[in-house]
């Protein structure tokens, strides 16, 4: 990418906005700002950025509502700034279509890093042409459904093997229990939460060195997994 | 209670007329053989019998009609009621007085007894009413029991009471001036409704003075009754005493919730001023240090750094009191779900390890354990408390330990340091709001981790218990019940 990408930040709180602008601007992004989900709208059409920035608390809509509304025309990535008391409309959020979430207060190396993993898998293009996923010393081969660890085949189910798929296939966006469950098993199962957490369990005891401190498969809690390459 | 009698009555009557007349006339053909006066005997027993059985009205009845069929069946001449020797006359009149005495007799001693078995069913019921009512801590309760009371004794309806505040406010079934009235006259007082019915009005006196008035729509036959009108004002003491009790009860609990939360809003009060606004003096300062170029350019980068944590930590306290004020609340509802342990506690590790980032601490977890119903969020904030506390009051090399196990029916997570142990003094009080380790001190801190753990846990269906290590050091260990994880049947095949 030769053009600097385009951020827009809708934050009715002055003060967060500017900061965040400050640190995204000084990392060489073109910020555009938004205090209401009215001129949000207005300056995500005009300016058709590559990323928003999404606070739920807005004064004039219900951040959920913005998302789907938005998600309707455009797959831009969302990343959502949440307070703490906003723990279910978070879920909804991310159930609606954003990709991932930061909660008040958060820093600002943290928000650069979320910010630049949804920017970089934005560009599925690049790696359409490739078949294969891969992360650590793990390789996905989605035509033969096999897995291999540094070339040893890891012996996995089919479930398993799906689970496993779509996470790597979604790195650093966070995906909720309902949308792994819906895609996984299919929309009967949206509400076996324990289904998904066994499955999970039985996953992680092959692909982490330490099931119980995972380094790829990470529990977002109260609200799905990220899947960490 | 007449209408209630209508079919006893027949049969007494029945008893009384034909049963004599029948009796008579199957006794007649051996007039020969029983002597005149002990048919007398016979008839006056006969008439006893019916007194005994049915009362004063069939036994004169029977009194009457046996000494026309003794005159007409049994004193010549046969089959007519002309008597002619004067004996057989006066051994008639006689029959009659003696049948009509006995049946009077007879019938008021049942009657007596009839009035106290009444009086002791009526007695027994108050003193159940009473009982009730000793157990009834609200005025709604006692209230209500009285309205049962009333329904199931009188088949009152429409039963309520008016409490002197509302006197004056009052429509429908009655009217603010016959409450009024009610009150200063301390009497019942009732009012016709339709269907020949009444709406009654009792004064519910009490040693501190009138407690209301209690209203009820009843048969107009009871208000006529000397007996059940006063049985009626008997209740109305007792429910008046228990409403008087009632109110001084709920009057005392709220000003004990007023004590506790006042005792509450002070502690948060000095929570705030001492443990968060010592921080916050400190961040105004640094920044103003920064800015007013009081501090070399070489430590700007150390000085914005200690702004940055002692923000965080003022971030992390608010969190707590948000956490604390929304458990407090009791309003706050368990997500729970089955979910492997290690799961919370990867969790946990993990938010331990962006803050601490060189802290050690060990995780030994037992072997199979089995998935657990808890919140993971509320969980995760347990743990995440334990930790924190562990890691500030122990020294900065010491690992803390984290053990897993299963323990009978429960499951033991313990977090242990090897810091300053707990303080015997503090022991119990450990949990409470506000509570510090050491009070005054520099670790910082509003004394609310233990407590929002406590609470935490104890909605689980858990415990919390601590104690100091042997050598050195506490351990917090909480407790929550394993239930009956469902069965989980798997439908994988292998890939």
């Amino acid at each position: 990418m030769t053009d600097a990408e385009t951020i827009l930040i809708v934050e009715d709180e002055q003060q967060i906005r500017e900061a965040v602008a400050m640190a995204l601007g000084c990392e060489g992004f073109v910020v555009c700002e938004a205090g209401t989900a009215r001129h949000a709208a207005v300056q995500a059409a005009a300016r058709k950025p590559n990323l928003v920035i999404l606070d739920l608390g807005l004064p004039d809509r219900d951040g959920v509502d913005f998302i789907r509304d938005f998600r309707a025309w455009s797959s831009t990535p969302i990343l959502i700034l949440s307070a703490r008391s906003e723990e279910s409309s978070k879920v909804d959020a991310l159930d609606a279509g954003a990709d991932d979430y930061l909660t008040k207060p958060f820093g600002i190396a943290e928000l650069l890093a979320r910010v630049r993993a949804l920017l970089r898998r934005r560009q599925p293009d690049l790696q359409a042409a490739e078949p294969t996923l891969q992360f650590g010393d793990y390789l996905v081969d989605c035509v033969n459904r096999v897995v291999t660890r540094a070339g040893c085949v890891v012996h996995l189910t089919q479930i398993e093997y799906r689970l496993l798929a779509f996470l790597a296939a979604n790195p650093g966006r966070v995906l909720t229990h309902r949308h792994l469950l819906t895609q996984v098993w299919g929309g009967q199962a949206a509400e076996n939460h324990q289904y998904l957490r066994v499955y999970v369990g039985h996953l992680r005891q092959k692909v982490e060195d330490n099931p119980a401190q995972p380094r790829h498969i990470i529990t977002e809690i109260g609200v799905g997994y990220r899947f960490q390459p | 209670m007449k209408l209630l009698q209508q079919p006893g009555e027949t049969i007494a009557y029945l008893w009384a007329v034909p049963g004599t007349c029948l009796g008579s006339l199957l006794l007649s053909p051996l007039r020969h053989y029983v002597d005149l006066s002990n048919v007398a005997l016979l008839y006056v027993l006969w008439v006893v019998l019916m007194a005994v059985t049915y009362g004063r009205g069939p036994a004169v009845a029977t009194a009457l009609l046996a000494s026309l069929a003794y005159a007409y069946f049994f004193v010549p001449p046969h089959f007519s009621l002309a008597i002619t020797e004067g004996q057989y006359l006066l051994a008639a009149v006689i029959m009659l007085v003696v049948a009509m005495m006995v049946s009077h007799l007879t019938s008021r001693l049942k009657q007596i007894a009839d009035f106290a078995s009444r009086k002791s069913i009526e007695s027994t019921k108050l003193y159940q009413l009473t009982q009730e009512l000793a157990g009834a801590t609200t005025p709604e309760t006692v209230i209500d029991l009285a309205s049962r009371f009333l329904a199931v004794s009188y088949r009152a309806s429409q039963v309520r009471v008016y409490m002197p505040s509302e006197f004056n406010s009052t429509s429908g079934q009655t009217n603010p001036a016959l409450l009024n009235r009610c009150a200063e006259r301390q009497e019942l007082l009732s009012r016709p409704t339709s269907q020949g019915k009444f709406y009654a009005l009792v004064p519910l006196m009490a040693g501190s003075g009138n407690q209301g008035i209690l209203g009820f729509e009843v048969e107009s036959a009871i208000l006529g009754s000397q007996d059940a009108v006063e049985h009626i004002e008997t209740v109305a003491s007792v429910v008046a005493v228990a409403l008087e009790r009632s109110y001084f009860a709920e009057k005392a609990r709220q000003t004990e919730i007023k004590h506790a939360a006042e005792t509450l809003r002070n502690s948060i009060l000095a929570a705030l001023s001492h443990d968060l606004r010592t921080p916050l003096t400190a961040l105004v300062g640094m920044a103003e240090a920064v800015a007013m170029g009081k501090v070399p350019v070489e430590k700007h980068r150390q000085t914005l750094d200690a702004i940055r944590n002692q923000a965080v930590s003022i971030g992390q306290q608010m969190t707590k009191l948000l956490d604390m004020a929304k458990l407090s609340a009791g309003k706050f509802e368990l997500v729970r779900d089955w979910q492997p342990v290690e799961e919370v506690i990867g969790v946990t590790l993990q938010q331990v390890r962006a803050q601490w980032h060189d802290r050690e601490v060990t995780v030994s977890l037992a072997r199979d354990l089995p998935p657990i119903n808890i919140d993971a969020v509320l969980i995760e904030r347990v743990l995440w408390n334990l930790i924190e506390n562990a890691i500030k009051y122990s020294p900065a090399d010491a690992p803390v330990d984290l053990r897993v196990n299963a323990v009978g029916e429960e499951m033991e997570i313990s977090v242990c340091d090897s810091g300053c142990g707990i303080p015997a003094k503090n022991g119990d009080k450990l949990f409470d709001l506000f509570q510090r380790g050491k009070s005054e001190s520099g670790i910082p801190g509003v004394g609310l981790g233990l407590s929002i753990a406590k609470t935490i846990v104890e909605a689980h269906g858990g415990t919390i218990a601590a104690r100091n290590r042997e050598n050195g050091g506490s351990c917090f260990s909480i407790r929550i019940p394993l239930g009956n994880p469902p069965h989980f049947e798997e439908m994988d095949e292998p890939s």
